[in-house]
């Protein structure tokens, strides 16, 4: 279960948390989780479901705890668009990508954690529900939730970006 | 004039919650943008040899047990690591072993017959007679290296054979600590299998046993191994 799914948890929480410590803490903490819990878990249908659940818990509870920070310049910089841009745009570009990390940082853990899954872990809402310990509909909720907010706080909507 | 997705369509496309192509549109690039990287493969590489040794730590602390159940002499229980049995107690009930486990070994055990099922097998078959030795991994980390010579010492008296706590203090080139010996084998964690019950005191009485019902389990013990007895 290690090998298999290992790399994948890791990515989830690496995006949950916007960086590498804390996120290969928790990475750690949930297959320790896993398996303290594989005796008593009789019925594994879907086991990847099973762990992004124990991964989201994880995740969940470290950043209850508080011991996060706001992700790095550095990281940010990594992610902005080849060097061939000009420097306004780069300046630009900078600067959105730090207002969508800290919007996306101020979402509930939970709806972020479902946005991740559906977006950019692609698990359907089936194993979001499952992850999640709620409904379907719930998921689905949670994920359009997620993105109701980001683009109230960042004000993206297509109209206010044609006339900027 | 360009005709504008709505942005719940827009939203629901990037989603893969409808068929097409995903539509770009400001949110969704920029969240594109933000997760598009992950972990590296050497990153994933040592994230995951951490995990593997933190769970072989984890693993090597925990114990898994199984009943052997009613036997000749009473109930029995049976724990093993992963390295293997770690002990045989002769406990009235599961709670009292699980108890007993915690108090002397500090872990939780695990109720598993995967794990400690053959364990439990081969002293089931043993106690009904049909099994005439172990063939199971001893797991004996947790002794003193003086109560490991001892039990390893008992270890090699024949089935249906015994000897005296003397003779055996000899064996192990400590004349003079048949005492000792006698409190070695007493504390034995993993009676039947490691045959502590075939020493008996030098005067030819059955010594000590301590298991329910004392010295009467360890004559049926020898019974059941067809060691001539003199008392008992």
């Amino acid at each position: 279960m290690v090998d298999r799914y290992s790399g994948e948890i890791f990515g989830y929480l690496w995006r949950f948390f916007q960086g590498r410590p804390e996120a290969e803490d928790c990475l750690q903490e949930t297959f320790l989780r896993a398996f303290r819990a594989y005796p008593r878990t009789p019925d594994l249908r879907n086991p990847r479901a099973w762990l992004y659940r124990i991964a989201t818990n994880t995740a969940r509870s470290h950043w209850a705890r508080g011991t996060r920070q706001l992700a790095r310049t550095a990281d940010l910089d990594a992610r902005l668009p080849s060097p061939a841009s000009s420097v306004p745009d780069l300046v630009d570009h900078r600067q959105r990508l730090r207002a969508v990390a800290a919007a996306v940082e101020a979402l509930p853990p939970r709806q972020r954690a479902a946005l991740l899954m559906r977006k950019y872990q692609e698990l359907d809402y089936a194993a979001i529900a499952d992850a999640l310990e709620c409904t379907e509909a719930a998921a689905r909720a949670n994920v359009y939730q997620a993105l109701k907010k980001l683009r109230l706080q960042l004000a993206l909507t297509p109209e206010t970006e044609q006339t900027s | 004039m360009t005709t504008r997705q709505p942005p719940e369509q827009t939203l629901s496309d990037w989603l893969g919650d409808t068929p097409g192509q995903p539509r770009a549109e400001p949110l969704t690039s920029a969240l594109d943008r933000l997760y598009a990287t992950g972990p590296s493969t050497a990153e994933i590489q040592s994230a995951r040899s951490r995990i593997q040794a933190a769970l072989r730590e984890a693993r090597s602390a925990l114990l898994y047990y199984e009943a052997v159940g009613p036997t000749g002499v009473g109930p029995v229980f049976v724990a093993v690591s992963d390295r293997g049995v770690v002990a045989v107690e002769f406990a009235a009930s599961e709670a009292e072993f699980v108890h007993s486990l915690q108090a002397r070994m500090g872990a939780s055990p695990v109720r598993s017959n995967p794990m400690a099922g053959e364990a439990s097998r081969q002293l089931r078959e043993y106690l009904a007679g049909s099994r005439t030795s172990f063939s199971l991994p001893l797991d004996l980390r947790r002794m003193s290296d003086f109560q490991r010579t001892v039990l390893l010492a008992a270890a090699e008296i024949p089935r249906g054979q015994v000897t005296t706590y003397g003779q055996l203090a000899r064996r192990i080139g400590r004349p003079g600590a048949a005492r000792a010996v006698g409190q070695a084998l007493g504390h034995n964690p993993i009676p039947i299998i490691l045959p502590c019950h075939r020493v008996l005191a030098s005067n030819g009485t059955l010594g000590g046993y301590t298991a329910r019902d004392g010295v009467r389990t360890k004559a049926r013990l020898l019974r059941l191994e067809g060691a001539q007895l003199l008392a008992g």
